[in-house]
């Protein structure tokens, strides 16, 4: 593997890192597919885990939380439109390893070699942002309506509670300081849970600049040597199932009856929009 | 001979306020503006670093941009009795302990158009300034008041529209700034910004007026006893975390304030000495200004 390509796919927990890989194993292999970067055949390694998470992607079930002990590196050989014949490896980590980053400020020593990958994915959760909420704009909301506080509990400042951009923010500025420093990087951020985010009409940088915009502004003030692009992604195209409690939806029964289950993915850049979720892959590689 | 077992984990950052050494390390990175804080307790001292902070999670503030930061746990420390997340039904905060060493806040800031700044903005409990208007030998122990290139004092608005306390806060902050100029804690030719905090709470008291004509009074006076020792002289009215945004919106007047901090030039400096027996960067200037006095 070495000297080929490595994509770091970074995120908190439940944003959308192993559906995303799932969605991309399964669309580079579709028959048919048209894809910037394509399948190049099979190579010496394990797929067992990666076409278990496309089966489940293709039924339509929701995936199972990344197990939180052992990281499962998923590899793939591609080839660019100019014929370029790439191994790409993505490490499957588990989200709480990054919540952890943040909440105990230690990384394990087995992760450290992924994250000084040169091109890195940020997945957000465009559905499930925590933003920053302050009392006293609260209680004019609360007196406005009528509405007394209710008695609660205080409760004491835990870095869990912190906004997802503060969180997201240390994430990229751990990977530019210290001995996870390698230097400048390509960092591609995808807004996941696109399809529940579009409706507000913004495009993917509006989004970042006004639901991130800590986020937003560290990006772009440039102090660290990131290049960087945003896109909006829906790898599943709407709600899945949850298997365990034995959900069956109508709207992932609509998803399924699409005639391919690549129809299911929307990519959108600027006002580009696409089904091909291998189009910040090929920006990454270069 | 067993070879010492590789850590299974690779220690980060911690995010917390920084110690002065600390702090030195990162000053001589890029530009950068040091801002000490002096003020009684309650006053708002603390309010108007999380205030700071909590504005840029907005969006830039006064054109300016954040960039990032070392420090991120410890704002979000301070900004926590202000947001929703603890489940006051009021903004709180914490006061800085006393006797503690003063530690370092630090933003990594872009104005539009220019070159990224670090802004390290120093912490101390306000008892500690308030004893040095009585006793000048402990104004020495203020590195981070010696090394601001824009010293804020803030002056509590609160106090200023209360009966009990007004004469005292119109006296004690004058009071304060002789003491550090005359004990040479605050260097020649730093700038000064004067603050009147919690002006929500000033303009919710009939002694409105008053109070703000009695808050130029003492920027006044404090202009004309230190002309020519100190640099520019500012004034400022600010609700960083207002209690009630009827009348003011949250962090009203920070804005000016940061944009103060950052275009003030910086206070000269003393020619550096030839050797030192330290690197500290905080070190060097604590020497060059005995040098210089």
């Amino acid at each position: 593997m070495s000297g080929d390509p490595d994509i770091s796919i970074i995120g908190l927990p439940e944003s959308g890192k192993t559906t995303l890989l799932a969605a991309i194993w399964h669309m580079v292999r579709e028959a048919g597919s048209v894809t910037a970067l394509k399948f190049d055949g099979l190579s010496q390694g394990n797929y067992e885990h990666v076409s278990a998470l496309a089966k489940r992607w293709r039924a339509g079930k929701r995936q199972q939380r990344t197990q939180t002990s052992g990281m499962k590196v998923v590899s793939m050989r591609l080839r660019t439109a100019q014929g370029r014949s790439v191994e790409v490896s993505f490490p499957d980590m588990p989200g709480e390893d990054f919540s952890g980053m943040w909440e105990k400020r230690e990384v394990d020593q087995a992760m450290v070699e992924t994250l000084e990958a040169k091109a890195i994915v940020l997945i957000v959760n465009g559905d499930t942002i925590k933003f920053p909420a302050w009392i006293v704009e609260q209680m004019a909301i609360a007196k406005g309506a009528g509405i007394d506080p209710a008695e609660v509990d205080l409760v004491d400042w835990s870095p869990h509670l912190a906004p997802t951009q503060v969180q997201v923010v240390e994430l990229l500025q751990f990977l530019m300081t210290g001995d996870l420093f390698v230097g400048p990087r390509r960092l591609a951020v995808l807004i996941s849970a696109w399809d529940e985010v579009e409706g507000d009409g913004l495009d993917p940088e509006e989004v970042l600049a006004t639901k991130l915009p800590l986020l937003d502004q560290y990006l772009r003030n440039g102090r660290d040597p990131w290049t960087w692009r945003v896109w909006g992604v829906s790898a599943q195209g709407g709600v899945y199932e949850d298997q365990d409690k034995g959900e069956q939806l109508e709207a992932t029964a609509a998803l399924r009856d699409l005639d391919r289950p690549s129809d299911r993915i929307k990519v959108v850049e600027g006002k580009t929009v696409s089904t091909d979720i291998t189009l910040p892959l090929e920006w990454l590689i270069g | 001979m067993a070879s010492p077992a590789m850590p299974t984990v690779l220690n980060l950052s911690l995010g917390d306020a920084l110690d002065r050494e600390d702090a030195s390390l990162l000053q001589c990175r890029r530009i950068s503006r040091t801002i000490g804080i002096i003020g009684p307790n309650d006053a708002g001292k603390t309010s108007l670093v999380a205030g700071v902070y909590d504005l840029l999670q907005g969006g830039p503030v006064a054109g300016v941009g954040f960039a990032g930061s070392s420090t991120l746990i410890g704002f979000e420390k301070i900004c926590h009795d202000a947001r929703a997340a603890s489940r006051r039904d009021a903004p709180h905060t914490e006061r800085t302990s006393a006797g503690a060493e003063a530690t370092f806040f630090h933003l990594d800031l872009r104005p539009t158009g220019g070159e990224v700044m670090s802004l390290f903005i120093g912490d101390r409990s306000g008892e500690d300034y308030l004893a040095a208007a009585d006793d000048l030998a402990r104004a020495g122990d203020f590195f981070e008041i010696r090394r601001a290139d824009v010293v804020t004092l803030l002056v509590n608005g609160e106090h200023m529209v209360s009966s009990e306390h007004r004469h005292e806060a119109k006296s004690a902050t004058p009071q304060i700034v002789d003491a550090l100029v005359e004990a040479r804690a605050l260097r020649r030719g730093s700038h000064l910004a004067i603050v009147l905090t919690k002006e929500d709470c000033v303009l919710a008291s009939a002694n409105a007026d008053r109070a703000h004509r009695e808050f130029e009074e003492l920027v006044e006076a404090v202009r004309d006893n230190h002309v020519g020792y100190l640099g520019e002289v500012g004034s400022f009215i600010v609700a960083a975390s207002p209690r009630d945004v009827t009348l003011v919106k949250r962090g009203e007047g920070v804005d000016q304030l940061l944009s103060f901090w950052l275009a003030a030039a910086p206070a000269p400096r003393a020619v550096l000495r030839q050797k030192s027996e330290s690197s500290r960067m905080i070190d060097l200037l604590d020497t060059n200004e005995d040098l210089a006095e």
